[in-house]
């Protein structure tokens, strides 16, 4: 090796991008490019609160988050104690509501993945993430 | 002697090209991966993850084929350097984190296999760096 191969790698850098744009071509339609969440899967404070007494919401935090704190009439159920808290949402759960998750804060996934598996395993529709978790929704409260 | 570093040759690129594929497979799944590093936003790591993998497999092919070689294994080391550094930055803030490093294959791969593996991985492309500097000053 003379000398650092730094055109061998500025090479391979770029060859990279031939396929890589190819298939970000090919999945454009399927991926969220600014957030994790789909604008159609995701609503804010304000969005929620206009559907009223339609909104089944839920709180993806783990217990002693829930514990010390919720928003009123939220239900608990993280990923930890998943099939232990599913059934309470289930019976709380009729067709026309709509059901909105959260967890602590923006960069926090917990209710990500919580909408998730109620859409996937639960089989349920209209199930949303929260913008901005409980921080938002508690000085939306304030 | 050859035979045996072009074995490592095939060893080490095939598992960049098999850890590629995997995760050239499922990019949004690779970009979820790369999320729950809260290291960088979702807009940069959904990128990175339609880059990275291609970027492996070529790496891992230029190993194999020899073409563009000391290249290859230069930019595999850094993968490889920056891969270790996320896994350990990520237990030293507490994140329970699937690697993402093998697709759905290291699901069930904990914290040490994951750094152990990556380990290997390392000390395999420093080796192939030696020996590539080594036999290069011998001809010169």
């Amino acid at each position: 090796m003379r000398g650092f191969p730094t055109r061998q790698i500025l090479l391979l850098l770029v060859l990279a991008f031939v396929p890589a744009i190819g298939e970000a071509l090919y999945f454009r339609g399927r991926v969220s490019w600014q957030s994790p969440v789909p604008s159609s899967e995701r609503v804010t404070v304000e969005q929620a609160k206009s559907w009223g007494s339609r909104v089944l919401w839920i709180d993806a935090r783990p217990d002693r988050e829930f514990a010390h704190e919720h928003f009123r009439s939220a239900l608990s159920l993280n990923e930890d104690r998943w099939n232990e808290q599913l059934p309470d949402v289930l019976a709380a759960w009729s067709p026309e509501k709509l059901i909105v998750v959260y967890c602590s804060a923006e960069g926090c996934s917990a209710s990500r993945a919580v909408a998730e598996r109620l859409r996937k395993e639960a089989q349920l529709k209209n199930v949303f993430v929260l913008d901005g978790g409980w921080e938002a929704l508690r000085a939306a409260e304030r | 002697m050859n035979l045996f570093w072009r074995i490592v040759d095939f060893v080490v690129g095939g598992i960049f090209i098999y850890a590629g594929v995997l995760k050239a497979m499922e990019p949004i799944r690779f970009a979820s991966d790369i999320e729950n590093y809260h290291v960088i936003p979702w807009a940069l790591g959904v990128r990175l993850a339609f880059y990275l993998p291609w970027l492996e497999i070529l790496c891992g092919a230029a190993v194999i084929f020899r073409r563009l070689y000391a290249g290859g294994l230069v930019t595999l080391l850094a993968l490889t350097l920056v891969f270790i550094g996320a896994t350990i930055s990520a237990k030293v803030r507490g994140i329970d984190i699937t690697c993402g490093c093998f697709g759905y294959a290291s699901d069930n791969l904990g914290f040490i296999a994951h750094l152990a593996l990556n380990l290997i991985i390392l000390i395999g492309v420093v080796l192939l760096l030696r020996r590539t500097a080594v036999s290069t000053e011998a001809r010169s």
